[in-house]
């Protein structure tokens, strides 16, 4: 069967069997960034954001998904020009093997617009369901603190009138611009 | 501290007295060994992890993201024991093999499937593990044994076909307790006949897959003394652990095919691909040469992926299809039909005086090894052995050890290798004793603890096992114990503990000691090869196998201090045994300090060769020459040639003409230990026996840290691991021996809000025989918070938990029997 839905911005139709999840779907058309750690929505390593929602997408059924907006960690950043939320997870050194990591960005990615300035509970709970094996945790908590003053930089700059941060570039050490400095 | 000379008297289990027999405190070190901090350019710098922009932006391939790659792949899937004992009596595959899009059943009994015992303890060779498994089996030992696999179009399709394979067992009486099992009358797990066992002890009649004993000084006599003698205390405890899980991101999975060349090739997630080559080749009966392993991506493996658990019945399939298979571990096989980390039953006894000197340990070891062997001897040694060695001054110490056969799932290596179960024994007993004595628990060890410049006899106790110390034990030639104690006691407040208002509220402090090895002593090999491109760039191959810590990272930094270049311009290839120099793999903590030091060895043959072309080039002579900043420099005239210069005229000059390629090998009986204090603040509420932990720190002694950032995330993640070992971990069966825990909903993984705060601290020493100074890190923080909470709970509220995991419960009941 064929299902329409805008993926990372395009329109796109995916064919699939009936049976698959949204999971499934993506990796078998090649969007093998979301991984696969159980199937059962406890891991949350398939994070992938759904109509502005975090959504384990091993748990949703691919028919589901017809017509909604879907977005998968290949649309944010790329490795030259990294998005904030990926850029704060590098320079924290936020990772270790990186299986649970796009789906932590997904999820991180949706947290922060509902919630621009979280403190360190709100963060714990938002990520409680990614488990991450290898980290600890505190890594990644310091790159969501970092991602949060980085966006709200961007944001505040786009009011301002000033020039946005590109993507993948902080204010610190930066001399793509005069001003920008972080406060 | 203050037993240093005792030990030059004692004898080592060998008969030879230290005097004789010690290695001495000297090592020949090479002059660029030991920098200074702000001597040093690449290395203890917190360079960006090689694969992080790829892994942020998802582009990171790990084995399951190769599948597009083969249009023609089958998917596996296992079907698997549902008893715990018996044996399939029959077996109808029709009605699976009929089905559309299935490609190939097999059994036992198929052709492609071998019948020769193997193990699956990736281990050099021979393994000091039991020949005892079969790729599929008829006689099934536990609820996750394979009996029969399937490949097809797709895993549901697979899934499917297995549901359809019809199986009638005899079943067996089963049993499941370590205990229980070495009676006399329980049910036999293994013929003898049918097992290739050299371990020691091994009993079959009482399902003991290994027995070792070892004794220095004379125990018996200790206790004896104590018996008579006022001033000398006799203290006894006793102590349990459960099942952990690795709980890799990423399940096992693995991808076999033949190639064009008649050859079989892997993609697989293992942490030792040399280790799974030479297996799968004796197993297959195939030339080591006609197996190609190459490591993708790993997501995590913590001694998971040494086991060789999926390769086989993969390559099988692949063999009876005559297509590439991908096989998959499902999250229920993660938990139950891979590998985990053994249960230990573990007693203490010990002596000791008035003012607090240890007389005598007497360590007794019980391991639950499940239904098969895989590192049942030294993993169970090692929950004896590793720590001893910090109470190497002891007089009179004695371990047993024995690892047990039940019919539950299989053990394996797992992060720590038996010194967490051990910790948590030897370090809760060690807080006992000194309540006892009326001690502060670290002025009681500092009276015992090992130190810098002391021999190490007891981690040589049992004589048995892989890679021994050699007699006259090991010299400590770093060690930062004292110094971790100190920094970690003033990051968590000792001493200084404010207690909560409420007055069913306490608020305790508890630490254990801790320590680890660096690889197995004289039982590694790693090696490397370097060449130099034309833009003054490297390319770097080594075996050793980056799970996820970052190994490709550190090596890089090691060979960039070596050559005067940056991090980023050595690039690192990921192993692969067609390409890359060997490597007995990841474990044992053993990349850094060994496949480190072949890579700087390698680094340094590479130098040598590029100053044979700087010095023509600035006509100079060679031993005036150094390497920093991306050049060579002239030491008299202060002139310079670029890397890049260099590597053109290596490869396009007039006058000669070499690429610059460096290699060696490295192999060492040593394994220096690092060190560490683990520290944990707990309240609890008396009348619940309900616990907040507020802090976790811990201070660890790794050597020279070769890049913070990766050194900070294997401390945390593996105080994360600790902590699920002392109040997550553990099984449950019901009676038959069916698992509780299939799911990570079912088993007490700290998730992000679950999880205590992780302080970690470094405190640098110098190990003279570790690449520029370094030790081993990613085990020795997983040995610490069971012990550490334990004994913090005690200060909390004067009662313990001797059985891990702890929990409300259990406080409550032991503050109930109070
Ligand atoms: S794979 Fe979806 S939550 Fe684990
Ligand atoms: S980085 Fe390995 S699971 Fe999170």
């Amino acid at each position: 069967m064929e299902v329409n839905l805008t993926l990372n911005g395009e329109d796109t139709t995916l064919t699939v069997d009936q049976s698959d999840t949204l999971l499934d779907a993506l990796r078998n058309a090649g969007y093998t960034g979301a991984k696969r750690g159980c199937g059962t929505g406890d891991c949350g390593f398939c994070t992938v954001v759904v109509d502005g929602a975090s959504v384990k997408s091993c748990l949703q059924p691919v028919a589901r998904v017809e017509g909604a907006t879907v977005e998968t960690i290949e649309s944010l950043g790329t490795q030259d020009e990294l998005h904030p939320v990926q850029a704060a997870f590098v320079d924290n050194a936020a990772l270790q093997c990186g299986f649970c990591i796009p789906g932590m960005i997904m999820r991180v990615t949706q947290f922060l617009e509902s919630n621009p300035d979280p403190n360190e509970e709100e963060i714990r709970e938002a990520l409680s369901g990614n488990i991450c094996r290898c980290t600890g945790y505190e890594k990644i908590i310091d790159a969501v603190q970092d991602a949060a003053s980085r966006l709200s930089n961007e944001r505040a700059m786009v009011s301002d009138g000033g020039r946005p941060v590109p993507s993948g570039q902080s204010c610190v050490d930066c001399s793509t611009c005069s001003g920008g400095e972080r406060e | 501290m203050s037993r240093t000379e005792d030990g030059d008297e004692k004898t080592t289990p060998d008969g030879a007295t230290q005097a004789d027999a010690a290695p001495p405190v000297e090592f020949e070190e090479e002059a660029n060994n030991r920098k200074k901090p702000d001597e040093r350019t690449a290395v203890s710098s917190r360079e960006e992890k090689a694969d992080a922009r790829k892994i942020v932006t998802g582009e990171a391939k790990y084995t399951a993201d190769y599948s597009r790659e083969f249009p023609d792949l089958a998917s596996g899937k296992v079907l698997r024991s549902e008893i715990a004992h018996g044996v399939v009596r029959e077996i109808d595959t029709s009605a699976a093999e009929e089905m559309d899009g299935v490609y190939a059943v097999i059994t036992p009994g198929s052709p492609e499937v071998p019948n020769d015992p193997y193990t699956s303890a990736g281990q050099s060779y021979p393994e000091p593990s039991p020949y005892d498994l079969r790729v599929l089996r008829e006689r099934v030992r536990y609820v996750g044994d394979p009996i029969a696999a399937v490949a097809a179009e797709d895993v549901v399709t697979a899934s499917a076909a297995v549901q359809a394979i019809d199986v009638t067992y005899d079943e067996r009486d089963a049993v499941f307790d370590a205990h229980t099992a070495i009676e006399a009358d329980a049910p036999r797990i293994h013929d003898p006949e049918s097992v290739e066992n050299h371990q020691p002890g091994a009993d079959y009649e009482r399902n003991i897959e290994a027995h070792a004993e070892g004794e220095i000084g004379d125990v018996d006599g200790a206790f004896a003394a104590a018996a008579d003698r006022s001033d000398l205390t006799v203290v006894e405890t006793e102590w349990e652990t459960p099942h952990q899980s690795h709980c890799v991101g990423e399940p096992h999975t693995t991808i076999a095919r033949r190639d064009q060349d008649d050859r079989y090739q892997f993609i697989t997630s293992t942490q030792v691909p040399y280790h799974a080559r030479r297996q799968l080749a004796q197993l297959f009966d195939v030339p080591i040469r006609d197996i190609r392993v190459s490591k993708p991506r790993i997501g995590g493996g913590f001694g998971g992926k040494q086991s060789i658990v999926l390769e086989p019945i993969a390559l099988a399939l692949t063999m009876a299809t005559d297509r590439p298979v991908k096989l998959e571990a499902t999250r229920k096989e993660e938990f139950h039909a891979m590998r985990v980390r053994r249960p230990a039953s573990v007693q203490v006894r010990s002596v000791v005086t008035d003012e607090g000197d240890l007389e005598a340990i007497d360590m007794s070891v019980l391991t639950n090894s499940g239904a098969y062997g895989s590192h049942g001897l030294t993993a169970s040694g090692a929950v004896g052995k590793k720590q001893l060695a910090m109470y190497t001054h002891t007089p009179n110490i004695r371990l047993e050890m024995t690892a047990a056969h039940t019919n539950l799932p299989v053990a394996g290596a797992m992060r720590g290798y038996g010194a967490p179960q051990g910790h948590f024994a030897l370090e809760g007993h060690m807080d006992t004793v000194a309540r006892e004595l009326g001690m502060d628990p670290l002025a009681f060890r500092s009276r015992n603890l090992i130190s810098e410049g002391d021999v190490d006899v007891a981690s040589s106790i049992l004589k048995e096992g892989d890679g021994e110390i050699k007699a006259g034990g090991r010299r400590i030639r770093s060690c930062g114990l004292e110094e971790c104690i100190e920094r970690g006691k003033r990051a968590i407040g000792w001493g200084d503990v404010e207690q909560p208002d409420a007055d069913y509220l306490h608020r305790g402090l508890g630490v254990a000691v801790t320590i680890q090895s660096s690889g197995v002593p004289n039982d590694e090999l790693g090696s490397a090869h370097i060449k130099m491109n034309e833009d003054g760039s490297f390319i770097l191959q080594t075996g050793a196998v980056d799970i996820g810590t970052g190994a490709d990272t550190a090596m890089s930094q090691i060979a960039a201090e070596v050559l005067g270049a940056r991090p980023e311009d050595i690039l690192v290839q990921p192993s692969d045994t067609d390409i890359s120099p060997f490597d007995y793999g990841a474990y044992a903590s053993s990349t850094t300090y060994v496949t480190g030091t072949a890579v700087k060895k390698a680094a340094q043959d590479a130098r040598e060769q590029l100053f044979e072309f700087a010095a023509r080039m600035l006509d100079e002579p060679r031993e005036t020459l150094t390497a920093h900043d991306g050049a060579v420099y002239a030491e008299r005239t202060g002139e310079s040639v670029s890397l890049e210069a260099i590597g053109y005229e290596s490869i396009y000059g007039d006058e000669k003409r070499a690429q610059v390629m460096g290699e060696a090998s490295h192999s060492t009986p040593e394994s220096p230990p690092p060190f560490g204090a683990q520290f944990a603040d707990v309240t609890v509420d008396e009348r619940t026996g309900e616990f907040e932990i507020h802090e976790l720190v811990y201070a660890v002694d790794c050597g020279t840290v070769i890049n913070p950032d990766l050194a900070e995330g294997q401390v945390t993640g593996a105080m994360h691991m600790s902590y699920e070992l002392a109040v997550g971990s553990g099984f449950s069966f019901d009676s038959d021996g069916q698992p509780d825990v299939v799911g990570f909903g079912d088993y007490g993984i700290p998730k992000a809000d679950t999880q205590p705060p992780l302080t970690p601290i470094f405190v640098e020493t110098h190990e003279p025989s570790g690449p520029f100074g370094a030790k081993a890190v990613a085990e020795i923080p997983t040995n610490g918070v069971p012990p550490a909470l334990t004994n913090a709970i005690r200060d909390a509220v004067g009662v313990r938990v001797d059985n891990l995991p702890i929990t409300a419960e259990k406080i409550r009941a032991a503050l109930d029997a109070t």
